[in-house]
């Protein structure tokens, strides 16, 4: 295949059927639609299908079979295998004597050699190329492959089946519309073929993306999805808008979705709101429920490590460290994902306490009290912030953007953590869509 | 991988005999009508130094080739005959055994690797020819333990090294494979993501 032509519908569909492609061309010609400035499609085919089948079933059948004492049993043959087959592995775990001693693997590794990530044995036509920013805005390629795509239908549904909701699909139904709101991004209209050729589309709220602004909310009504993805900002600007759709679920993900903003959503839309803590490289790892974020997954495992990459004592916060072999070109040993959490293991599955992204921030109050960011984080619950940021000066102050902007009681709240002299600048939180990291500090306090 | 050996002889006494090598050893094995040293007779006489019988027709006969490669592993078999002459070996007299399975059988994958005059004339083949001999006998160099003389053997090893340029080779040929078909795969478009990360 030539580096530039773009694929046919039957290479991105390779399992369309006639019906399919009549659905498609609906989609794509809706007089409402947006103007998509991308066409893609899932590009599963009959062998795929079959595998993610076998994914669902297994996915279905367990659950993480882990504990603060004992790895779950496929980790063993996992470690072997990447230490066999895997470049990057094989040249720094060969000495390691047990699980533990493996050297953790970081973004920074991802980022520099990709292409040592990919066994051996990986045959690469399949390979696909996904670019991603990340919250710390350092670009990287991420390899990955359509099954592991198609993979996320069984997690989504998994997901659902704790609230006893189901994701059908079927032919000339959406099942999913993947909402943005930010200044731009891909959009396009696709089929999944897991889903019986159901439609997945993809929109961005931005008005310029849409011949009338008006269109939006004619467009959503009309595909009447079963479920929404995105995450708290574009469900937001979606709650906005006049929309009449009654989504089975809405999946939220990437930013921190707090309670207050979860709740005003679900009423709203008259469903659940379900936050999956996910990454780009990883894919899904846990799902929110009220003990905090759930390992829910069984070819996920999960460890907490301290900076010097000691295993943290239960219940002690420190970084997530996933392992986890879903993506053939990216099996993940002991991977640093940067965001922090306990663990604890006092219910039916291993549960991240305690969870907030990226690593923790010091802030200091007016008589010298250091606070960890996530004080801010638990006093900030009861306001329904679609996303904040909170950065401390180096003389004290304190420069607080929000969205939305103004909000009643925040300076009280704050002025109660940090002392009653806090200098304090409220700001509108501008440009949101882009991930967030939301503390920072130019304090000599703001380190671990 | 590590096997048992008992204490053998001194290491350099036996790279220093292998660098006084006399010419006749060095001289080309017959085969067919070229050559000029009959490697089997050299064979036979050996074992027999060794403490062991004469050899039967199917014996003598792998000592006699038919093709070049066959030549070069031959003219190893003459080396190593004239190592195996030295007294420290002849005095045990139990090794006929283990030096016909040496000679018939050990040098294939060497030959086809090392120029055989470089185990007379260069001091790391001299040191990798004696250890990768004695290990065959199922000894070791006097005063080298078990884990040393592995160790010291699989740093000479000439089939070792091209084993690790070999594999080196492959792992640069696949890294350029993965990052060609990663520059090809970032101008295609991707499978549609159901979500945002």
């Amino acid at each position: 295949m030539s580096d530039d032509r773009a694929l046919t519908d039957d290479e991105r569909f390779p399992l369309i059927d006639a019906a399919g492609r009549g659905w498609l061309d609906e989609l794509r010609q809706h007089p409402s639609a947006p103007r998509y400035n991308m066409t893609c499609g899932d590009r599963l085919t009959s062998a795929g299908h079959e595998r993610v089948r076998a994914y669902e079933r297994a996915i279905f059948a367990n659950d993480p079979s882990w504990s603060a004492l004992e790895m779950p049993s496929w980790v063993t043959a996992f470690t072997a295998r990447c230490l066999r087959d895997v470049p990057f592995y094989r040249r720094r775990g060969s000495t390691a004597g047990s699980f533990a001693e493996l050297p953790p693997i970081s973004r920074a590794d991802l980022q520099r050699e990709p292409w040592s990530f990919v066994p051996d044995s990986q045959p690469l036509d399949d390979m696909i190329n996904y670019w991603t920013s990340g919250a710390s805005g350092h670009s990287m390629d991420v390899l990955s492959h359509p099954d592991v795509a198609s993979m996320r239908l069984p997690i989504l549904r998994k997901a659902l089946a704790r609230h006893g909701l189901t994701l059908d699909g079927g032919a000339r139904r959406t099942a999913i519309v993947f909402v943005c709101s930010q200044s731009t991004t891909f959009t396009y209209a696709s089929l999944s073929s897991y889903l019986g050729g159901a439609a997945h589309v993809k929109v961005n709220l931005n008005p310029a993306e849409w011949r009338d602004a008006g269109d939006r909310v004619r467009f959503l009504d009309a595909l009447d999805p079963e479920i929404l993805t995105g995450d708290p900002m574009s469900f937001a600007d979606l709650a906005a808008l006049p929309v009449a759709i009654r989504p089975k679920a809405m999946i939220s993900t990437a930013v921190l979705l707090l309670p207050a903003t979860r709740e005003r959503l679900e009423q709203r839309f008259g469903c659940p709101v379900i936050d999956l803590y996910s990454t780009c490289e990883t894919g899904p790892i846990a799902v929110a429920s009220p003990r905090g974020f759930e390992a829910f997954l069984p070819d996920v495992y999960l460890e907490i490590l301290r900076p010097d990459g000691t295993v943290a004592s239960l219940g002690e916060r420190g970084e997530i460290t996933f392992t986890g072999g879903r993506n053939p070109f990216l099996p993940l040993l002991r991977y640093r994902t940067g965001d922090w959490a306990a663990l604890a293991f006092d219910g039916a599955a291993p549960v991240l306490v305690d969870f907030e992204g990226r690593r923790p921030v010091v802030l200091e109050a007016t008589d010298g009290r250091l606070l960890n960011n996530i004080d801010v984080t638990i006093a900030f619950r009861p306001f329904a912030l679609v996303q904040f940021t909170v950065h401390q000066n180096a003389d004290g102050s304190l420069l607080v953007r929000t969205l939305p902007h103004p909000v009643a009681g925040m300076d009280a709240v704050l002025r109660g953590l940090f002392g009653a002299d806090q200098k304090i600048v409220f700001e509108p939180l501008p440009d949101h869509g882009a991930k967030r990291v939301p503390y920072s500090s130019d304090r000599s306090a703001a380190k671990v | 991988m590590m096997t048992a050996t008992t204490e053998g002889p001194d290491l350099q006494a036996l790279t220093h005999r292998l660098s006084e090598c006399p010419a006749d050893f060095l001289a080309e094995p017959m085969i067919g009508s070229r050559g000029v040293v009959d490697v089997a007779a050299v064979v036979s006489d050996l074992v027999r130094a060794l403490g062991g019988t004469l050899l039967t027709a199917a014996e003598l006969a792998r000592f006699r080739g038919t093709s070049d490669l066959m030549a070069r592993r031959l003219q190893i078999t003459l080396i190593a005959s004239w190592l195996l002459y030295d007294p420290w070996f002849r005095d045990q007299q139990r090794f006929a055994a283990q030096a016909m399975s040496l000679l018939s059988e050990t040098f294939g994958e060497v030959a086809a690797l090392v120029e055989p005059d470089a185990f007379v004339t260069d001091p790391d083949r001299r040191e990798e020819f004696v250890r990768l001999c004695l290990r065959a006998l199922g000894l070791r160099p006097a005063g080298e333990s078990e884990a040393q003389a592995a160790d010291r053997l699989n740093t000479l090893s000439s089939v070792e090294r091209t084993r690790v340029v070999q594999e080196t080779r492959a792992a640069q040929e696949r890294v350029r494979q993965v990052r060609e078909a990663m520059r090809k795969k970032a101008a295609e478009e991707a499978a549609a993501a159901y979500g945002r990360e």
